[in-house]
């Protein structure tokens, strides 16, 4: 079913109703629009509208209406570049008297989009879950010293770099074009995702007679440049902190069931790594789009992911699995079932680090990038060496 | 273990790490680190927050030294509030909102557990297809003002996560609570854009913008931000959204709108509550926001005389064109109530804005209302 709605055009409104320019009303529409500007009413922002037979056309039995159904009735295709400096999203009538406000730093589609951003958002949505209530914190029972300090040290670790997962993330929001709005609502989806996570690992250190421990000893010490804070690129932020950065949590978090002595952290660690995992799937997904779209990036991306693999295999203190220091002492003892099993702890802690490559490895190769491994490029033959090891 | 405060004095966990620091770069690296220091390095050892009826809250958790908030936090690194310090920590770059008074609101941990217990969709809990075969005309109107909502949805998430890494670590409940906020911005933008292209293939006029660029402009201090965007359009989108919740011409519409009046509310009740903390610790600044938010509230004026949105609200309320004049006359008291409503808000806060309200200002709420039954219509919106 499709009608046309008389007359005014969109844009600038200006007098120019049906009834003002002297056009006898055609129809109902036509003698409505009459009527109001009879009355004083303008209605010059009444544009001409098919309506769209109507939404019975929508399918709301799969998960209702979803922002990736809007697509085919969305009639505004996602430009490759965005001049659009009003900060109106995209599709939206542009008004000449809109001020420009829109300083956005990310105005190129290859730049920030994937292929999957809104069906991401929307699971997002739907696995919202409350660590107030839907973890089973009364399952939490007294611990031994050592393991209630492990779980203790893991969560103050977890709970600190949390804040840089959540903070990077929320800085770009305002920096990408509402023209792209798909990956900027997973962003936002990505900034609460990792206020939950902070808030939920804090929860657990002080939940259960221990305590927070001390910070992570080097925590931003690499301030200066290639990090994950420091990027000024978006593809360089992301490849760095959900493909490398949080795809080493994530398999820290999937095996989170052999660290875990009650249901409260088997349960923290099974949602937290379902969320974790669309983080990881939007950096893969995006570098795949980027990777496929901007060919002359390839060499520039490759170096982002030499120095992403140099992290990846020194741990530069941001990986519990990957480097001797407390935390992953913590790590250990929880493998292993106490400080005087931390031998056998540091062997899982090994195999939980081959899995972190492993993983790496076969994101970066899903990404398109996988000629890194057969190349002999500089972290590759180390990382063989951990993923054999 | 006893709950003893573990400030040991024990070698230095990187002291100690060095001496034994292994070749990190080996895949058997990590058999090697012994030193356990770390496992004596808590400032509040026995810690174990009590669960009550919303279950383990962050509020719970704010007990002894973790919940000590100090009025300035000066640690420049991202260290969480109550964890054992380590000299030497490197500092990061942004500038940070460092005092207390700057960010705090005393249930900025309740808003945030109450926003995620109160979590919804658009996709699911909307009865879209109530709204399906509304009046030409109806939809029309409903489809503009659906676009400049989304848009003004929008440039909220924009202002505020522009403002989340500036603010302490110190005061994460803060963090937490405003990063709920932008995920519900978002939830205005796609909302309302999935209700605009509901049934018509294409969105409306962009919102006229002076408000939107008052407050991605507004960058002289976090509490300036908070009073207009929180209180002053805070105040004016709550009202909207409230009327939508009673007058919106279908079910889909008003239970969109009503989900959002909770969101609002919450976002309204941290700019409050805020702000008045933040004049209570520095009354000084009285004078200076009520000069600001003169301006302010000239932005927020300048878009609500543009008859764009006017008209589609008046066709909305009236239930078509042929109800525009009723629907003006509510239209008009949508004005007066969200200005009475703003201006008590602020004097709760401590700021009087009577003197310096300004003639256009004057106009939203000096209007009379038409007669007693619009003002019982009013009542049912709020």
């Amino acid at each position: 079913m499709t009608t046309t709605a008389s007359e005014p055009t969109a844009g600038e409104p200006t007098t120019n109703g049906a009834a003002s320019n002297g056009a006898q009303p055609e129809g109902p529409f036509d003698e409505l629009m009459s009527f109001a500007q009879e009355r004083g009413y303008k209605l010059d922002w009444l544009r001409k509208a098919e309506i769209w037979g109507s939404g019975e056309d929508s399918d709301l039995s799969r998960g209702g209406l979803l922002l990736q159904d809007l697509a085919g009735s969305d009639p505004a295709e996602v430009p490759d570049e965005s001049d659009n400096l009003t900060g109106r999203p995209r599709g939206t009538q542009p008004r000449k008297v809109a001020p420009r406000v829109g300083n956005y730093r990310v105005r190129t589609k290859s730049d920030i989009w994937l292929r999957n951003a809104a069906e991401l958002y929307e699971e997002a949505v739907q696995r919202q879950w409350s660590s107030a209530t839907d973890i089973p914190w009364h399952t939490l029972t007294e611990l031994p010293d050592d393991i209630e300090a492990a779980e203790c040290k893991l969560a103050t670790f977890l709970t600190e770099i949390e804040f840089v997962a959540g903070d990077v993330p929320g800085r770009w929001i305002s920096e990408i074009t509402p023209e792209y709005f798909e990956p900027r609502m997973f962003l936002i989806s990505q900034v609460v995702d990792e206020a939950r996570h902070l808030d939920v690992f804090r929860k657990r250190a002080l939940a259960n007679g221990g305590g927070l421990m001390e910070r992570n000893p080097r925590a931003g010490s690499d301030v200066f440049a290639g990090t994950i804070d420091s990027a000024r690129d978006f593809t360089e932020m992301s490849a760095k902190l959900h493909i490398s950065g949080e795809g080493s949590v994530l398999t820290i978090f999937r095996m989170g069931e052999r660290m875990a002595y009650n249901d409260a952290e088997k349960m923290i660690y099974r949602l937290a790594a379902s969320d974790e995992a669309r983080h990881v799937a939007f950096g893969v997904m995006h570098l795949q789009y980027l990777g496929q779209t901007m060919p002359e990036r390839r060499e520039e991306i490759h170096s982002y992911l030499d120095e992403a693999e140099r992290g990846l295999i020194t741990g530069t203190n941001q990986n519990p699995a990957a480097n001797a220091n407390p935390s992953n002492a913590a790590l250990a003892i929880l493998l292993g079932g106490g400080k005087d099993k931390i031998e056998e702890g540091q062997k899982l802690a090994l195999a939980m680090r081959q899995r972190q490559v492993k993983e790496y490895v076969q994101r970066v190769t899903v990404a398109g990038f996988g000629e890194r491994f057969e190349e002999g490029r500089s972290a590759g033959e180390m990382l063989r060496a951990y993923a054999s090891a | 273990m006893t709950t003893e405060q573990r400030q040991d004095d024990a070698p230095r966990p990187d002291e100690a790490a060095e001496k034994n620091e292994p070749n990190v770069t080996s895949p058997l690296a990590a058999t090697y680190f012994t030193d356990f220091s770390w496992m004596k390095r808590s400032r509040q050892w026995g810690t174990r927050a009590p669960r009550g009826p919303g279950g383990l809250t962050l509020e719970a958790i704010n007990i002894g030294v973790y919940g000590d908030l100090p009025d300035d936090w000066d640690e420049p690194s991202r260290m969480p509030r109550g964890t054992y310090p380590v000299a030497g920590a490197v500092p990061l770059g942004p500038a940070f909102i460092s005092k207390k008074s700057h960010q705090w609101a005393d249930h900025a941990p309740q808003l945030y557990e109450e926003s995620i217990s109160r979590r919804w969709s658009t996709a699911t809990d909307v009865p879209w297809e109530t709204a399906y075969d509304l009046p030409r005309d109806v939809e029309l109107a409903m489809c503009q003002v659906a676009t400049e909502l989304s848009h003004i949805g929008s440039i909220e998430a924009e202002v505020v996560s522009s403002w989340l890494e500036l603010l302490s670590y110190g005061y994460h409940e803060v963090k937490l609570c405003l990063s709920r906020q932008v995920f519900e911005s978002a939830r205005q933008f796609e909302g309302w854009r999935k209700r605009a292209l509901l049934n018509i293939p294409e969105l409306g006029l962009e919102s006229p913008g002076w408000a939107n660029r008052m407050l991605l402009e507004s960058r002289v201090g976090w509490t300036e931000t908070c009073l207009a965007l929180h209180v002053l359009r805070g105040s004016y989108l709550l009202t909207l959204l409230r009327y939508l919740a009673a007058y919106g011409p279908s079910e889909a519409d008003r239970a969109l709108a009503g989900g959002m009046v909770a969101d609002k509310a919450r976002h309204l009740a941290y700019g409050m509550e805020h702000a008045r903390y933040a004049l209570g610790s520095e009354p000084d600044f009285r004078d200076s926001w009520n000069r600001a938010l003169v301006g302010a509230e000239a932005a927020v004026n300048r878009d609500e005389d543009d008859h764009v949105l006017q008209e589609a609200l008046a066709i909305v309320f009236g239930g078509g064109v042929r109800g525009m004049d009723a629907g003006m006359q509510t239209v008009r008291r949508m004005r007066r109530d969200w200005t009475r409503a703003y201006l008590a808000r602020m004097n709760w806060i401590g700021l009087d804005r009577d003197p310096w309200l300004t003639a256009r200002m004057r106009e939203n709420f000096e209007e009379p209302g038409t007669n007693g039954t619009a003002d019982a219509a009013g009542e049912a919106a709020g």
